[in-house]
């Protein structure tokens, strides 16, 4: 007796820890015995169920992401949606390059300690004024990550306004200079990881979709890119530190301590090191290479070439970025982005597109906006749900097959992933600085829901006036 | 014997837990162990949260666990409970899924500190699992569904520890009946009577007014324990239902201590049991004996 409970407790356990896994397993099951919808092929419909089960699963996480990748590979062959030989090969292209390439030169340049000189140079641009302060820190956050990457920034930047916070804590509590600067951080680093192509993982993605779903394959280099999305990056920093000021009035004007304090903490550092100019100048030649050499080489290969310059010059030891290096997100990108190519051989990603776009039918004629609108909600509601990067894998094939112009749909796609304002789980700065407890669940909300307006306005502005205009000037077709 | 008590922030509420948690313990002899289980990051940040918390660390900015966890230290050092050194997280060791200081031993305590990350009811669970701890001391989590899961699946006693107030004088309410934990649940409540100098009132509830042979064995079973031991206790045979019975009469100022249910581990997660109920409705600490 005493056996069998203690069993069926043990299962009755595994089972409310796995239930997701088995929720979505069933679901799978269930959909792949009802009968094809019209419009889609038996291949197409399977890839639309494995679509739902990779989605749900990367949601609730009841296994590890490594193995949701495996699972991609394994359920695309045993679902007959390609054979064994193309799986393999679109496991492995220029983009999953890139993520392992930028991933890797963050370990690198994250080493070096840089941190502390970007602190000193915050310090002798802003001055101690909060709203200087807070303008400083959004401009440098979202100018920086917008070239070296959003992950990489956030390393750098948090320690500087996390230590700021702690040195100007008085007295009293200071709850609104707390989430204004911290937000200044987490808002600026992701306004900004739009701005180029090296931006985030995110962008790489949206370039290999095009390169690969659209008819005829679009292709944007690294510089028609800063042309197409840097304007959103600039609005973006600028009014972010309006609203950011409006939804947190700070509890005084000037930090003076704190920043005296910061001062002598980072005082110690001395001249630059040759180490310290050597990751900059390993990091310049990859950002020129990847403005001029792009077309030629691929975003990817750069950037896995920068890697093996800060290897080779010993800046980083393999051990390090082994150890730092989060494999399992590469594999799973690779996984879903050749889950998005199968979306678009098959047929399953046309069909979605065509499928939400058919509710919107009549309005569609009128209002030409319409797509652009549920593309940027979709977008926005899955990068709160599930982090901004996920969201362009696994959303990018469905939206660039909704209609409209297919650059202009990918383009906002890749931008409003960025609008996971709401959420800590969006981006990694958002999850360090609720996770400190120094911001509460409702500040996201608070600053949250004018950025998202803000954003989308935005977007919306300069897809209907601008893109038009330097359309001819990109030439990206 | 081993304790555990798993605490969240820096707040009054935890710092409760760990009084009350300490003064039981005191009265076992009991080695203690401060366990905070954070949120984990989404898999897919969880690459980027790292390598950010590891510039952090550099600047002398821990985990918001360690501040917790030497938050909790302290208190246990002014208690007498923790060695007189200092919180250095030098001393971390990465285990498999837990990060726990390296401390040395006190004259009469061997204290733990362990961090941890995930969702609440799995980590304590692997720490319970991992050394085995008798009681498990933590607060009473909101969601009901949770409180049930915990009483559940964690294979230990287990108190929760709601709306305490260090400055009251508690009393013990023993819930007696014929479940298998209920002569645990005595001997145990006579050792807490005595470290918090509080009467027992020892009660037993029976839906209809006729006692069975087995409630009525272990009242008087529980009656002359009390008795041989020598604590100031009465005791009470009353009809009702039984969980109301026992909130009503623990009101805010008694702590509840009782058997852990052994019936259908099936049922007892669709529908709960009498010390689940109890412990969900009752507005005062609620030991459930496993």
């Amino acid at each position: 007796m005493k056996f069998a409970n203690e069993l069926t407790r043990n299962i009755l356990f595994w089972v409310q820890e796995k239930r997701w896994l088995i929720i979505i397993a069933l679901l799978g099951l269930v959909m792949y015995q009802l009968p094809y919808p019209d419009g889609i092929s038996p291949a197409g419909y399977r890839t639309l169920i494995l679509g739902i089960i990779v989605i749900s699963l990367i949601i609730t996480e009841p296994v590890p992401l490594p193995a949701v990748a495996l699972l991609i590979a394994v359920l695309e062959v045993a679902f007959h949606i390609a054979p064994a030989a193309e799986v393999a090969k679109t496991y492995m292209n220029d983009s999953v390059f890139f993520i392992m390439g930028s991933l890797m030169m963050a370990v690198a340049i994250v080493h070096q300690g840089l941190d502390t000189r970007l602190a000193l140079g915050i310090i002798q641009l802003t001055g101690n004024k909060v709203k200087h302060i807070v303008l400083g820190f959004t401009c440098i956050s979202a100018l920086l990550s917008s070239f070296v990457g959003e992950h990489t920034i956030v390393a750098l930047m948090l320690p500087v306004g996390l230590s700021l916070v702690r040195n100007c804590r008085k007295n009293k509590p200071i709850p609104n200079l707390t989430a204004l600067i911290l937000f200044s951080i987490a808002y600026g680093s992701t306004v900004g990881s739009i701005g180029t192509p090296s931006g985030g993982a995110r962008n790489a993605i949206m370039l290999e979709y095009w390169r690969t779903i659209t008819d005829g394959g679009v292709t944007l280099t690294y510089f028609q890119w800063i042309i197409m999305a840097y304007p959103m990056v600039i609005i973006g920093m600028l009014s972010t530190t309006f609203l950011l000021q409006l939804a947190f009035k700070p509890e005084f004007k000037s930090m003076d301590t704190a920043i005296r304090r910061l001062k002598i903490h980072v005082a110690h550092k001395g001249k630059f090191s040759g180490n310290e100019l050597l990751t900059i100048l390993i990091f310049a030649i990859v950002f020129f290479c990847w403005i001029f050499l792009n077309e030629r080489y691929g975003l990817g290969i750069i950037a896995i070439g920068g890697a093996f310059l800060y290897m080779a010059t010993g800046l980083v030891e393999w051990k390090q970025v082994s150890r730092d290096t989060n494999w399992g997100v590469i594999l799973l990108f690779a996984g879903a982005i050749s889950l998005g190519v199968q979306m678009k051989n098959t047929g399953t990603a046309l069909w979605i597109g065509q499928s939400l776009m058919n509710q919107f039918s009549p309005f569609i004629e009128q209002f030409s906006v319409i797509p652009y609108l549920l593309n940027i909600f979709l977008t926005t509601l899955l990068s709160n749900i599930m982090s901004s990067s996920g969201t362009v894998a696994v959303l990018g094939p469905i939206t660039l097959s909704m209609g409209g112009d297919p650059a202009y749909m990918g383009m906002t796609t890749a931008i409003s992933s960025a609008f996971g304002y709401f959420s800590a789980i969006a981006a990694p700065a958002c999850m360090i600085i609720y996770s400190s407890g120094l911001v509460k669940m409702t500040d996201f909300l608070k600053a949250g829901w004018r950025m998202a307006i803000m954003s989308t306005i935005t977007l919306l502005l300069i897809y209907k006036f601008y893109w038009p205009l330097i359309i001819g000037f990109t030439n990206f077709k | 014997m081993k304790f555990l008590i798993a605490i969240k922030n820096t707040k009054k509420e935890s710092k409760n837990i760990l009084e009350i948690g300490c003064k039981i313990a005191e009265g076992f002899s009991a080695d203690l162990t401060i366990c905070y289980i954070g949120k984990q990051s989404k898999a897919l940040i969880e690459g980027d949260v790292n390598l950010a918390r590891k510039t952090l660390s550099e600047w002398n900015i821990h985990h918001p666990g360690l501040e917790v966890l030497e938050w909790a230290f302290n208190i246990l050092k002014e208690k007498g409970f923790a060695p007189n050194s200092d919180f250095d997280v030098d001393n971390l060791v990465e285990e498999k899924g837990r990060i726990r200081m390296v401390l040395s031993k006190t004259t009469n305590y061997q204290i733990g500190l362990v961090l941890r990350e995930g969702d609440l009811l799995s980590e304590l669970n692997k720490e319970v699992k991992h050394s085995d701890f008798d009681i498990v001391i933590m607060g009473s989590p909101h969601r009901k569904r949770m409180i049930n899961k915990i009483s559940q699946f964690l294979d230990t006693s287990i108190f929760f520890v709601k709306n305490f107030n260090p400055n009251w004088n508690y009393k013990i309410l023993l819930c007696v009946d014929d479940s298998r934990a209920t002569k645990r649940a005595v001997i145990l409540s006579t050792r807490i009577s005595k470290q918090f100098d509080a009467e027992i009132t020892s009660l037993t509830v029976s839906k209809t007014s006729l006692f069975g042979k087995g409630y009525r064995n272990a009242h008087i079973w529980a009656e002359r324990y009390l008795q041989r031991i020598g604590i100031p206790f009465n005791s009470k045979l009353l009809s009702g239902n039984p969980v109301e019975v026992f909130v009503n009469e623990a009101g805010e100022d008694h702590i509840i201590i009782m058997g852990k249910a052994k019936g259908n581990e099936f049922l007892k997660f669709i529908w709960g049991s009498k010390p689940i109920h109890t412990a969900q409705r009752a507005n005062c600490p609620v030991l459930l004996v496993n």
